[in-house]
């Protein structure tokens, strides 16, 4: 039988705890992503040619790390970056390791995001601001971020969504979640059920994710 | 008082290096409304935006109100500004913030204190007439409407200069003159020095006291802009002005013309009318108009006429003369066939 009910029932104290670590990997990377991404990728852009905060070698260096660490495969990532995890919060396997892992590929990648929303900002009114004698710390906060917010709250959306299938991945090095209950029943014993259900689960995952992110896109947009 | 001292401005592309402003030398009086005048591309707005230094000249001096901008340190440069307001064609304005709030952002700049700032906001919207828009955003503003919020924020910090960057080019021709009506009204009663940059002519004869003329990075002409309409001496001044007075006669109607032909300008206070009826009286010539207008720049009439003069040669040689001793400018457009 390809979909049995009773498997479910029987995996539902699995599948809930795969489902909450899932969440709790997410939601710390995507933490951490805005903690460090925002500001980063703030850097990024005003440190760029022409901008009020021009500065070639902080925005070359910065590229520079953000391109390594965006060119590494995120499977290839979490590998190589045990040590690191490992000094961070103990050990290498687990939901948390995982998101050790999951916050270091979210930070570049949503770094970049945020840039690229700020890059769409009409220059004309950075400009605008700097005639008016706004401080570089007045044009970030009360310019910028006011007009690329709703571009960046789609940014955060695709951050997560992204994270959703990094998070799978996770699965595969024992980083629990989801993708770990897919990767052992799924994989290893051939439990189509599960399978179906992990895709399931996923799929409305990412469904839910883009449908908050679109709402909140359009509700703060005032023009 | 703006002093520009040989401004220059070279932009560097990858192939070669493009001049913008080429040795630029004006002086804008404290109080005035100087108008810049040109075609895209003559470098009027590169020196308008050297002015506050949203672009570094590469060689010269701006010094405004006896500040020399370029010899101050970016925090300095910032305090400057506060006193330099500016508007821009396309507005500017923050689309996420209302219109209060642009306003207030342009009064933290300079720190105003918090208890002063609904009252400043409040006494900015009156003068800009939106005060009923108060909480509204951008969005939801017509381009005048937009223009006045710019012109508010540019003004929140009492500034002694306001620099507008083509400000009336996005707008219709009704809305164009409020806003020069409120940008005459805004020099007038607060004394702020405007600097303006346009391609129409119309917005220069409405509202400037002087103007300069730029080509390739050039000014080819600079001066009070009656005497520059009543007497342009370049050409490319004199195809300006022609989009406002133009008195070309057409072809076909000259052809058929076999008098004299003469271009009569009154300047200012010369009664117009009298001169050439005394003329008309006094010598044996008859005179019959092929075009005429009369322009009110800076309050002040100018006439422009297009006349055949018919008659004796001598005749129409000493009516000419007699024009011209009564200070009127007379110019042979075509002998007598």
């Amino acid at each position: 039988m390809l979909f049995d009910v009773d498997r479910i029932v029987e995996l539902l104290p699995e599948m809930t705890q795969a489902f909450g670590e899932t969440i709790y990997m997410i939601g710390i990377a995507l933490l951490v992503a805005l903690i460090i991404g925002l500001p980063l990728g703030i850097i990024l852009f005003v440190t760029d040619k022409g901008l009020f905060l021009e500065n070639k070698p902080i925005k070359s260096v910065l590229g520079f790390v953000v391109n390594v660490i965006r060119s590494i495969p995120f499977i290839i990532l979490m590998v190589a970056i045990t040590p690191f995890t490992k000094l961070i919060v103990g050990n290498s396997i687990g939901p948390t390791a995982a998101s050790v892992a999951l916050s270091v590929a979210a930070i570049p990648f949503f770094a970049r995001i945020v840039e690229t929303s700020l890059r769409e900002i009409d220059k004309g009114v950075i400009e605008a601001a700097i005639a008016v004698g706004a401080t570089p710390w007045m044009i970030i906060k009360d310019v910028l971020l006011p007009e690329a917010k709703s571009s960046i709250i789609q940014g955060i959306t695709l951050t997560v969504i992204s994270l959703v299938a990094y998070s799978a991945m996770a699965g595969f090095v024992g980083g629990g979640g989801i993708g770990d209950l897919a990767i052992r029943f799924g994989y290893y014993r051939y439990d189509n059920t599960i399978m179906i259900l992990t895709v399931v689960i996923l799929l409305l995952l990412v469904q839910i994710f883009q449908w908050i992110g679109d709402k909140a896109a359009k509700a703060v947009d005032k023009s | 008082m703006i002093q520009i001292e040989n401004l220059t401005k070279v932009y560097q592309t990858k192939d070669r290096d493009v001049i913008g402003v080429d040795n630029v030398s004006l002086t804008i009086n404290e109080g005035e409304i100087f108008g810049i005048v040109g075609y895209s591309g003559a470098g009027k707005s590169s020196l308008l935006r050297c002015i506050n230094l949203l672009e570094r000249p590469t060689k010269g001096r701006i010094l405004v109100d006896g500040l020399d901008l370029m010899s101050l340190n970016a925090n300095n440069l910032r305090k400057a500004r506060l006193k330099i307001g500016m508007i821009f064609q396309h507005f500017h304005l923050i689309s996420q913030k209302t219109v209060a709030e642009n306003i207030i952002f342009a009064l933290r700049a300079a720190s105003t204190p918090a208890k002063e700032i609904d009252q400043r906001v409040e006494e900015l919207l009156d003068m800009v007439d939106l005060a009923d828009k108060k909480d509204v955003f951008p969005a939801q503003l017509s381009g005048g409407q937009k223009q006045r919020v710019g012109i508010a924020r540019a003004l929140a910090n009492e500034p002694s200069v306001l620099l507008c960057d083509e400000a009336t080019s996005a707008l219709d021709p009704n809305t164009t003159s409020s806003i020069l009506k409120l940008l005459k009204k805004i020099n007038r009663e607060l004394n702020i020095t405007i600097v303006l940059i346009t391609h129409e002519m119309n917005v220069v004869k409405e509202i400037c006291d002087r103007m300069a003329i730029m080509q390739d990075g050039k000014v080819v002409e600079s001066g009070n802009v009656y005497d520059i309409f009543s007497a342009p001496k370049n050409d490319l001044t004199k195809t300006f002005i022609k989009d406002v007075v133009n008195i070309d006669v057409p072809e076909e109607m000259l052809q058929k013309c076999t008098g004299q032909i003469v271009k009569i300008t009154f300047r200012g206070d010369i009664a117009g009318e009298s001169v050439i009826s005394d003329m008309i009286q006094t010598f044996d010539v008859k005179g019959n108009f092929l075009h005429g207008l009369i322009e009110y720049i800076q309050e002040r009439p100018l006439g422009m006429f297009v006349m055949e003069m018919k008659g004796d040669k001598t005749e129409i040689d000493k009516a000419i003369d007699y024009m011209s001793s009564q200070q009127v400018d007379v110019e042979v457009i075509r002998d007598v066939i």
